[in-house]
């Protein structure tokens, strides 16, 4: 259980998600098995076996009842966790719900993967999209560290009595969940001084299990009740948790050096770029090798690694359009219907509504259901982005107003 | 070559073969002798044994790795099933210079479809992994002596590393991996 020294493990980004919620002094864990997620809850269930980790670890026969068993144990003044994907996150949406509307503060991983049908278990965050208007924080990791690193960041921002709301950790399945670096896992001293103490037997401020003091839990609210009022405060809350996420990752900086940007954004050589892309989960790291390449033969471009979708950076994407002519927003997810088909950069033009900016934004959708995006793929969105600065030119063969960039060629 | 900034290495193996468990073990045991950075990149799909299995290792001396992508034009080939060659999309990846460590304990004909520059070297795996016992209901493990193999060829890291890394995986198992390590180092040899 315990972590003397500072250690480097090659392992997988999924045994990095469980090294996390290790350090992170996790109590309760809840877990259904789900390609690509499987190896979080796997290696998590050796760590409760071998005494490696005092939890308690709760088999349930479905994904809903995982959430519903940690909405419980949560309820009960607990540290919970658990990992899904895809299928397995929208079987469990209604308790997914659950734990935001009473406010609890349970973090998740979520290994991405396409939606069926048909069936697919590659790299698409659409999974986690789908649980956009829950209430949820949701923030996507591009390496193998930062989702060690924004597990034990979720805590400190969730528990945080300002916040007390669930987040998700977002990343590409097998991109990230099965491919091995090396992480660093960090020792209890430093861990101690970076996490919030664990909840007293008193639990949470607004919610607990105590026959002390009773209270009604899951109610049914008349509509002249507070219903309206909860919901408007989730979305007050959320909004104000911006400054709460920027806190954390000055002081996770502090302690154990790792930059993750202002928490919501993480900028790449973007001083003086003329164009940028932004892109969420491993996309966003490839991009860095794309900028730095395309540099080399003279090209001024910088990147942008949306760390958070909710709450989302409005005021970073009003930033970031001050400086450039034009923003390319890649979203590795689908939003049909919506006006660009993508949900990060459908909301990238929300936030520049009405604010007078008139940078272009080119949406653009790529990796679907895990299809490989190259750096040389990467480059090239750049170059597409500097030729609709300096000709005004947009490129070929857009759908509704959007890139569909890698798309085969369909009848 | 070797002065590249990332040097990739492609594995082709059969399901059971124990390719995915290589490229990760070869990762680490770079990342362990020195390089700055290292990644093991499987290719999953709906496997079983026997069926073909990709896996990737990027390894790197100064710069951080930053692309999950798969190889397309490595610099190491190792190829644990010599069937795999005829394989279109596998023979396509033997461009020029490329280094081809098979696990064969004949020689292969190519009637001469490749470049002079690749460079090819054969290592009975299969046989001494038998030799020593090291097999799972009969099927051969084939990683450890493949690496073996790697490493006399590569000369990026000594048996050394690789008995320290393979202890920590493998427990009591390692002194038997260790054998058929050293055997393979040592037999390894350059088809001509």
């Amino acid at each position: 259980m315990s972590q003397k020294e500072q250690e480097i493990k090659f392992i997988s980004g999924n045994v990095a998600a469980a090294y996390a919620a290790r350090s992170a002094k996790v109590q309760v864990i809840s877990a259904y098995p789900i390609t690509p997620q499987t190896t979080v809850v796997e290696k998590l269930s050796d760590f409760v076996d071998s005494g490696d980790m005092p939890a308690q670890y709760i088999k349930v026969e479905s994904e809903h009842s995982v959430m519903a068993a940690l909405v419980g144990a949560s309820i009960a003044g607990t540290r919970t966790f658990s990992a899904t994907a895809g299928q397995g996150l929208l079987y469990m949406s209604e308790m997914v719900h659950w734990a935001a509307g009473a406010r609890l503060p349970i973090v998740m991983t979520i290994a991405s993967r396409g939606i069926a049908p048909p069936w697919n278990i590659w790299a698409d965050f659409t999974d986690v999209i789908s649980q956009r208007d829950a209430g949820w924080l949701i923030s996507f990791a591009s390496s193998h560290q930062e989702i060690y690193d924004s597990v034990l960041m979720a805590y400190k921002i969730c528990e945080n009595e300002e916040v007390l709301l669930p987040m998700f950790i977002a990343y590409g399945g097998f991109v990230l969940s099965h491919t091995s670096k090396p992480v660093i896992i960090e020792p209890d001293d430093k861990l101690e001084k970076f996490l919030p103490p664990l909840p007293d037997e008193k639990g949470w401020p607004h919610i607990f299990i105590d026959p002390e003091r009773p209270m009604m839990h899951g109610n049914l609210i008349m509509p002249s009740g507070f219903y309206y009022e909860f919901r408007m405060k989730i979305h007050d809350e959320m909004m104000k948790s911006t400054h709460i996420i920027k806190q954390v990752a000055l002081e996770f900086e502090k302690i154990f050096g790792r930059s993750y940007g202002n928490g919501l954004i993480q900028e790449y050589k973007m001083d003086d770029a003329d164009v940028v892309l932004i892109n969420i989960g491993g996309l966003a790291l490839q991009a860095e090798q794309a900028v730095d390449e395309l540099r080399q033969e003279g090209y001024k471009v910088g990147s942008v690694k949306l760390r958070h979708f909710r709450p989302f950076p409005i005021d970073e994407i009003i930033n970031i359009a001050k400086r450039v002519d034009v923003i390319g927003v890649v979203d590795r997810d689908t939003a049909f219907g919506s006006p660009t088909g993508g949900a990060v950069s459908s909301e990238c033009k929300s936030a520049l509504h009405n604010t007078g900016i008139d940078t272009i934004i080119l949406p653009i959708i790529t990796g679907i259901g895990g299809r490989e995006v190259s750096v040389e793929q990467q480059k090239e969105e750049f170059k597409i982005l500097m030729k609709l600065k300096e000709t005004g030119e947009l490129p070929k063969d857009m759908i509704h107003g959007t890139l569909w960039d890698g798309v085969l060629e369909v009848k | 070559m070797i002065e590249k900034k990332i040097i990739e290495i492609a594995f082709h193996g059969r399901g059971g073969q124990t390719a995915i468990t290589a490229s990760k073990l070869l990762a680490e045991m770079a990342y362990e002798c020195g390089f700055k950075d290292a990644i093991a990149i499987p290719i999953i799909g709906a496997e079983r044994r026997g069926a073909p299995i990709q896996a990737f290792s990027k390894i790197s001396r100064d710069a951080q790795i930053r692309s999950y992508c798969s190889v397309t034009d490595p610099d190491f080939m190792l190829i644990f099933d010599t069937t795999l060659l005829k394989i279109p999309r596998v023979f396509a990846t033997i461009k020029e210079g490329v280094i081809l460590i098979i696990n064969s304990n004949h020689k292969i004909d190519f009637n001469n479809n490749l470049q002079k520059s690749v460079k090819i070297y054969i290592v009975d795996a299969t046989g001494i992994s038998l030799k020593y016992g090291l097999a799972i209901e009969g099927f051969p493990i084939l990683n450890i002596p493949m690496l073996g193999a790697f490493a006399k060829i590569s000369g990026f890291y000594g048996l050394d590393i690789m008995e320290k890394v393979i202890k920590k995986k493998f427990g009591s198992r390692a002194e038997k991996n260790m054998k058929t390590a050293r055997d393979a180092f040592e037999t390894v040899k350059e088809m001509i």
